[in-house]
């Protein structure tokens, strides 16, 4: 008895309103009494109406029938019903969910007033109802509940600016709903009820002007409450000047309300669906646009705020007018629960750490764990993996292409990359600009930081939690490959927890994890994917070793790592593009907050986090055409795309491309290397730039051969990766900076890899896949020894150095071994390399690409010898006479590097058969083997046989002259004995021939490499903000301009559809 | 199997020893020309050999470090692996060295073996000199190494192999079948880029006898400097050999071998004494104009012979 | 007279509610003072109401009250419909309270910044 009026009366959706009413008498009554009971009751009733929102829809996911409320025991249309179905439960619980937690977050302000306690429950009420009800005209009373109790919250803070922003937003919104009554009553006039489905139904009796009137205004005005470009003015004001707990239930409670109540008109709006999705895109890539250039935190949020509900209904319209309703939970319900949780995050902590300007962020710099917060809720708002925003996103991709709407899906990648700029450039400046890691010479101020207690970010956390927790229900029901795909993540977490312990220890711990993970994820690949695991997770792992070298904090580093290096292997085992483009995501992210992590590696990461973000867009583009057209999205069947296999292969060899560095998109590369750490950097050359690699030999594979039609898009990519490799060249030939130099090196090196590649035969394949190979073990030599160098010299510029090969030997021997390996001058590695693109050319007839090939590597000898002179060889700094040699766990490493490019040196064949092998499958081997000797059709190459000629006529002068110095005195003779124009130099600085080294080549050619990329990037930066500019001109801070505007668009969403004509 | 590596090391030396004595007998033979052309007599022909010798027993030496000790271990070692993948005379088991090892591909890659370790160990003498003649030559290379290469893979089109035995078999016949009259033009932008690589005026700043007293090697002395003495010639003589092989029909006796090398020279020292030095920066531009553009053609012409 | 004898006196409520609304709504536009637009809002609002009332009547009716007079079968051509003026009753509740929401916003804004016009409150820009 008592469990049935438990569930039958108290849990009733209809609970909701009378906790909410009942609570509204009973706050000032307790509050007689204590202000702090009736915060108490406050509370009590928002968990009450969380509880039964929550247990309502449990009971309807179990399959319960959805629950219609009908008043005074009549039926409709003769009475206001409301319905709580699977949808309104959805919104109900977050929203109340949403409201419980930014009740907790202004708590210090609304209890303040008792009446603002009032206020907030009848404001989340309204907002129930308008999900809720049925009728037009309770949706509009529940519309003016809501509304007046958000004026009065707004006015809670009664400074000048707070109360003229919430002036202009009752005036934009009583004009909005005034016409929403208008055409309430129209519709009235013609069906004759009020009752939506009623409605529905006689839909076709609304006909005539009157009706066309009539449906335009209900829609156009639900539309103004999502606050539409251009007449939004008014939202932003509110959302930058009131209370963020407040504007956050605006942002996410208000307009899911509004949101809904579009939803439930919208059957009678079907002509409409076009202008509703154009109002949604344009509003999306608008505010998008205008945010580039807004300074102010809370205002940014405001134009993000407006561009996610454009993205919002934008996706409604267009799911709607596809067909595809069936989609709607996932991608409408995902992108708004996404929305909600990240939104309100953000404006809540915005409110706390409470720095009005985008730059005084760096308040948090020094709080590791509001960082994390502040990143995590970007991220998902953005749309990384793995939150409820990600799935969204790719599922409405999809759709989008399966309908053939690629405008649309061009508006959505365009405006969420957008988007990314301007959070992640926030997250920049929260991240601070500057943070010298390594602690030296950080004498500049810290800035003062944030105070926030435990308490204050409670709710921001929870927010955080559930959107890990919905992100990995949406993957369950994507059919994503748990728990393997998470692995990362869960790794990344375990490591996050103790990341309090010491620096080695984190560092092997990691080690460990990675090793166990990265078995268990990839022991059972075959073919080309298990090759990559051993240069990716094998390789990665023998490279991370040398992160052992530094034994302080570096807070977040490992756990970092641990996901980077795992979503590679996720990467290898991914069987979808949905998975694919998962574990590239999670690359993406992991490796950009890594680069922060480096000495000025905040802006630099910036970059690499925009041009990756394009890259991926480019990629889910192009896994979207080629669901469209082969309907399925495992990889292996990405060849059955028929027609557009031509424009898919280019937008995924251009997300490829880019990831790689490629030539004119190049200009994050040198950047993000130069300034990450420095080991990390070794990591990102020779292990990570490899992701895109495999994305490129995958595509090859999957769509290049199999349609034997002569793809063109693999000519220019042959074109581009050879000027990738000789501008790469080129311009590491003028760099001072040893990094940087190294950072074009590699550019220029994944260049001919890119060359191989798109040769599309089998030479070309194993020639590419054998210097992927030998660019993982050179590159990995050259980043840890100048991590050595770095670590000892405290220096990256190499005229500041030389002579080091005293202090420095085996450095400098695995130095050399490396850059002979990286040159292609027989017998090392490189050789074998350039000898197969060489001869795999020459067979394609890429002539000219040939000669480029030559000239590149005959250039790339130019920045070698650099580095070796420069820094080992010539003059050595006074002050570094005392320098130690690195430390051996960093000379490991490389030692075992320098061993397998000895061994490979001398059997190539080792390393050949299996590459040969795992192409096979998509292209038949012409490998030739005479004994030790490859054939081809030009030439031959015979390895250790080269290597023993190589060895014995370099041993035999070695001998001769050891016999003759047996004979002769030879006396060591200390630094500056050199014959120097009659002469004793006696300062190194004036000695040492380093600095501008190549000016005469510079004088020569260096017009070639004047930076016409970068001032290209910032000229388009530069355009952005002129068009913001421009765009944003309309929000001139007048609430009457405002409210015209609102005019405006009632009178162009007439003109627009038809006029009164139609 | 160990009796066939003996032979072939044997024969090897013994080309190794020809073509070093006739490298040697060539430099002086140069410099008599020049000296002549400038109104001196000029050096006696064994002077080459009395100064290697010379410097190869002195008794003392100073060395900077390792890597400057073995600077001129690799350079020699360059110019001895470059000639042992070549084979010198054709149809000749005895002078066929180690060409079965790899191909033209190999050689020019080859070369950079000698220049790249005799640079570093140039380097950590220390000496500035050596730095800025090693930056100037290695720049200048890059700009030579393209109509090189524009030319080499116009005659490996024409002759659709790398093996230089193939090349040279497919000129055999008469002297109508010589690269140099059936591609001209890859004969030309190639001729052009030897005189870069040759090192004489107009090209011969990076050893600017005057300004950075002989470039590179400034700090070699007594054992060392013998040793890069021995491979200028060795690895002048062997340059000629390899282009004797792509453009003029190899050699199928040393005579013939002597008279095609010295003439290939000749081309090289006529032009030197003939023209003042480039700039480096003006070299590299040079280059990159008419000699790049011939290469080209060379490459369009190769084509067009083989769809002709 | 005659035409507007001829006019149902309904088509005159809503010709007049309209033309209400649009005053309104130029109040609203151009008067600078908040006070004044607050006016101009309540003249759009009670056009709307009087748009509402307009539509429910019937020229001649009776009020809606079935009884003998007005027998249930004859009920939906005889009497007003008694919809639009029970609407018309909330929405007037809720106009009152946006006016007088308003009305305090006009009264704080005074307060904060001794001024009612509008273009000097527009510091919240772009």
């Amino acid at each position: 008895m008592v469990s049935s009026f438990f569930s039958d009366i108290l849990l009733h959706p209809l609970g909701i309103y009378v906790l909410a009413l009942g609570a509204g008498f009973l706050i000032p009554l307790f509050d007689r009494a204590h202000r702090g009971s009736a915060v108490l009751v406050f509370f009590a009733a928002l968990a009450g109406m969380v509880a039964i929102a929550g247990l309502n829809l449990l009971a309807i996911v179990n399959g319960a029938p959805s629950i219609d409320i009908e008043t005074a025991g009549i039926a409709p249309p003769f009475s206001i019903n409301l319905r709580f179905g699977l949808l309104e439960g959805g919104f109900v619980l977050a929203v109340n969910t949403a409201a419980l937690l930014a009740a907790w977050h202004c708590l210090p302000a609304l209890r303040q007033h008792a009446s603002a306690l009032l206020l907030f429950l009848i404001m989340v009420m309204g907002i129930n109802g308008m999900i809720m009800t049925r009728d037009l005209f309770n949706l509009f009373i529940f519309i003016e509940i809501t509304s007046i109790a958000t004026y009065a919250l707004i006015g809670m803070e009664r400074t000048g600016s707070v109360l003229a922003a919430g002036f202009k937003y009752i005036i934009a919104t009583s004009v909005a709903t005034t016409f929403f009554l208008l055409g309430t009553i129209f519709i009235y006039y013609q069906v004759g009820t009020l009752n939506i489905d009623d409605i529905i139904v006689h839909a076709d009796l609304i006909q005539g002007p009157i009706g066309f009137i009539a449906t335009l205004f209900v829609l156009t005005s639900l539309l103004i409450e999502l606050k539409p470009y251009p007449a939004n003015g008014w939202g932003l004001d509110v959302y930058e000047t009131a209370h963020s707990g407040i504007a956050s239930l605006i942002s996410v409670g208000v307009s899911a309300g509004v949101f809904f109540a579009i939803y439930k008109v919208l059957p009678l709006m079907d002509s409409y669906l076009t202008s509703i999705a154009f109002i949604g895109g344009a509003t999306f890539l608008v505010s998008n646009i205008i945010g580039l250039k807004q300074d102010n935190a809370r205002r940014l949020l405001g134009y993000s705020s407006i561009g996610q509900m454009g993205l919002l209904t934008l996706a409604l319209a267009l799911l709607l007018q596809l067909e595809a309703s069936s989609q709607l939970v996932l991608v409408v319900g995902g992108l708004f629960i996404n929305h909600m949780l990240a939104k309100a995050g953000l404006f809540w902590l915005a409110g706390i750490i409470d720095r009005s300007q985008l730059k005084d962020w760096c308040a948090i710099a020094q709080r590791p764990g509001l960082l994390l917060l502040l990143g995590i809720m970007m991220a998902a708002l953005i749309g990384l993996p793995p939150f409820p925003g990600f799935w969204a996103k790719w599922q409405l991709v999809m759709i989008l292409a399966e309908g053939g709407q690629y405008l649309w899906i061009a508006v959505v990648l365009i405006g969420s990359l957008l988007e990314a700029a301007y959070l992640f450039r926030w997250f920049s400046h929260a991240r601070g600009t500057d943070n010298n890691s390594m602690g030296d010479s950080s004498t500049d101020e810290v800035p003062p930081q944030a105070v926030v207690s435990l308490a204050q970010q409670l709710p921001v956390a929870i927010a955080t939690l559930l959107l890990f927790v919905i992100g990995y229900v949406m993957a369950l029901a994507m059919n994503i490959e748990t728990p393997g795909m998470f692995l990362p993540l869960l790794a990344g977490f375990a490591l996050w927890l103790i990341d309090g312990i010491r620096g080695r220890l984190k560092a092997l711990a990691m080690l460990l994890v990675v090793g166990a993970g990265g078995y268990w994820l990839t022991n059972d690949l075959d073919g080309i994917n298990r090759l990559f695991s051993y240069l990716l997770v094998g390789g990665g792992l023998l490279v991370s070793i040398a992160v052992m070298y530094r034994n302080d904090d570096r807070r977040g580093f490992y756990p970092l790592l641990a996901v980077l290096l795992l979503s590679l292997a996720v990467l290898l085992r991914a069987k979808t593009s949905l998975e694919f483009f998962f574990g590239w995501e999670l690359m993406t992210l992991s490796s950009y907050l890594l680069v922060t992590l480096g000495r000025n590696g905040v802006k630099p990461a910036l970059n690499y986090l925009l041009f990756s973000l394009a890259s991926a867009y480019f990629i889910l583009a192009g896994f979207a055409l080629a669901y469209a057209a082969s309907g399925s999205l495992l990889l292996s069947d990405l060849g059955n795309s028929g027609d557009s296999i031509g424009l898919i292969f280019s937008l995924l060899a251009i997300g490829f491309v880019i990831k790689m560095g490629g030539f004119g998109v190049h200009i994050w590369l040198p950047g993000a290397y130069a300034e990450a750490d420095d080991d990390f950097t070794a990591l990102l050359s020779a292990v990570v730039s490899k992701a895109g690699i495999f994305g490129l030999v995958l595509i090859a594979a999957n769509l290049g051969v199999q349609s034997d039609i002569g793809l063109d898009p693999t000519y220019v990519l042959g074109w581009i990766g050879i000027l990738t490799a000789t501008f790469g060249a080129l311009m590491a030939v003028f760099q001072e900076d040893i990094k940087r130099m190294v950072a074009y090196s590699s550019m220029g090196q994944l260049g001919y890899i890119v060359t191989g590649i798109a040769l599309m035969s089998h030479l070309g394949w194993v020639s590419a896949l054998y210097m992927t190979v030998n660019h993982f073990l050179f590159k990995g030599i050259l980043f840890l020894s100048i991590a050595g160098i770095v670590l000892r010299t405290n220096e990256r510029m190499m005229y500041k150095m030389g002579g080091l090969i005293k202090n420095m030997p085996f450095t400098f021997v695995f130095t050399m071994i490396a850059i002979i390996a990286m040159s292609g001058v027989p017998p090392l590695t490189g050789f074998g390399g350039k000898w197969m693109l060489f001869n795999a050319l020459m067979d394609k007839g890429w002539y000219f690409i040939a000669a480029f090939a030559f000239f590149s590597s005959a250039v790339a000898f130019l920045y070698m010898f650099r580095l070796l002179q420069t820094v080992f060889l010539g003059q050595r700094k006074l002050e570094h006479a005392q320098l130690r040699e690195a430390p051996a766990i960093l000379l490991a490493p490389q030692f075992i590097m320098i061993a397998a490019i000895m061994v490979i040196s001398a059997y190539p064949r080792l390393l050949l058969d299996p590459l040969s092998a795992a192409i096979d499958p998509w292209i038949s081997n012409t490998l030739v083997w005479e004994g030790f000797a490859l054939q081809t059709q030009y030439g031959y190459w015979n390895a250790p046989m080269i290597m023993a000629v190589v060895g014995g006529v370099w041993m035999v002068p070695l001998i001769i002259l050891l016999l003759v110095s047996l004979t002769m005195k030879i006396q060591k003779v200390e630094q500056f004995n050199i014959v120097y124009a009659a002469e004793r130099p006696h300062r190194p600085e004036d000695t040492h021939f380093a600095y501008n080294f190549f000016a005469h080549y510079d004088r020569a050619i260096g017009f070639l490499v004047r930076p016409r990329a970068t001032a290209f990037w910032n000229a388009a930066v530069e355009w952005s903000h002129t068009l913001a500019s421009s765009l944003r001109v309309f929000y001139n801070g007048n609430g009457q301009t405002y409210a015209l505007f609102i005019l405006m668009y009632f009178v162009a969403m007439v003109l627009f559809n038809g006029g009164l004509g139609s | 199997m160990i009796a066939e590596w003996i032979g072939k090391i044997g024969n090897f030396t013994l080309t190794l020893l020809i073509v070093t004595a006739y490298g040697l007998f060539m430099t002086a033979f140069i410099e008599r020309i020049i000296a002549k052309v400038q109104g001196r007599i000029g050096i006696p022909y064994w002077q080459p050999v009395i100064n290697i010798l010379k410097n190869f027993f002195k008794r003392t030496a100073v060395s900077h470090g390792y890597m400057f000790y073995l600077g001129p271990v690799f350079r020699i070692a360059g110019g001895i692996g470059t000639l042992a993948f070549i084979p010198v005379i054709y149809g000749s088991e005895t002078f066929s060295n180690f060409s079965m090892a790899g191909d033209l591909f190999l050689v020019i890659y080859f070369m950079f073996f000698g220049q790249l370790g005799m640079a570093l160990g140039a380097g950590e003498s220390g000496h500035p000199y050596s730095a800025i003649g090693i930056a100037r030559g290695l720049s200048q290379m890059t700009a030579y190494e393209v109509p090189f290469a524009l030319a080499v893979i116009s005659i490996v089109i024409q002759y659709d192999t790398l093996s230089i035995t193939e090349i040279v078999a497919a000129q055999q016949g008469g002297w109508e079948n010589w690269t140099v009259f059936t591609n001209w033009v890859a004969t030309l932008a190639a001729m052009l880029a030897f005189l870069g690589m040759t090192g004489y005026s107009p090209f011969d700043i990076f050893l600017a006898p005057q300004e950075i007293p002989i470039g590179p090697p400034t700090e070699f002395h007594s054992a060392y400097l013998s040793f890069m003495s021995l491979n200028r010639a060795l690895f002048g003589a062997t340059k000629l050999v390899l282009f004797m092989n792509l453009f003029f029909g190899g050699a199928t006796g040393l005579l013939e071998l002597m008279i095609k090398t010295w003439l290939i020279y000749m081309v090289a020292i006529v032009i030197g004494v003939s023209f003042p030095r480039f700039r480096v920066d003006q070299a590299i531009r040079f280059f990159f104009k008419i000699p790049t553009l011939i290469g080209i053609m060379s490459i369009v012409y190769a084509q067009m012979m083989l769809t002709s | 007279m005659s035409i507007l004898a001829d006019l149902p006196i309904s088509l005159i409520v809503l010709c007049s509610g309209l033309g209400l609304v649009l005053i309104g709504l130029w109040g609203m536009l151009t008067q600078r003072n908040m006070i004044r637009m607050i006016v101009g809002f309540s003249l759009t609002d009670t056009g709307v109401h009087m748009v509402m009332v307009s539509i429910g009547y019937v020229t001649g009716g009776t009020a809606p009250i079935i009884n003998d007079a007005v027998p249930m079968a004859d009920a939906v051509n005889r009497v007003v419909d008694p919809v639009p003026s029970a609407l018309v009753l909330t929405a007037i509740v809720i106009g009152l309270g946006v006016t007088a929401v308003m009305l305090s916003y006009a009264v704080r804004i005074y307060k904060a910044r001794k001024t009612l016009m509008i273009d000097e409150c527009t510091e919240s820009k772009w």
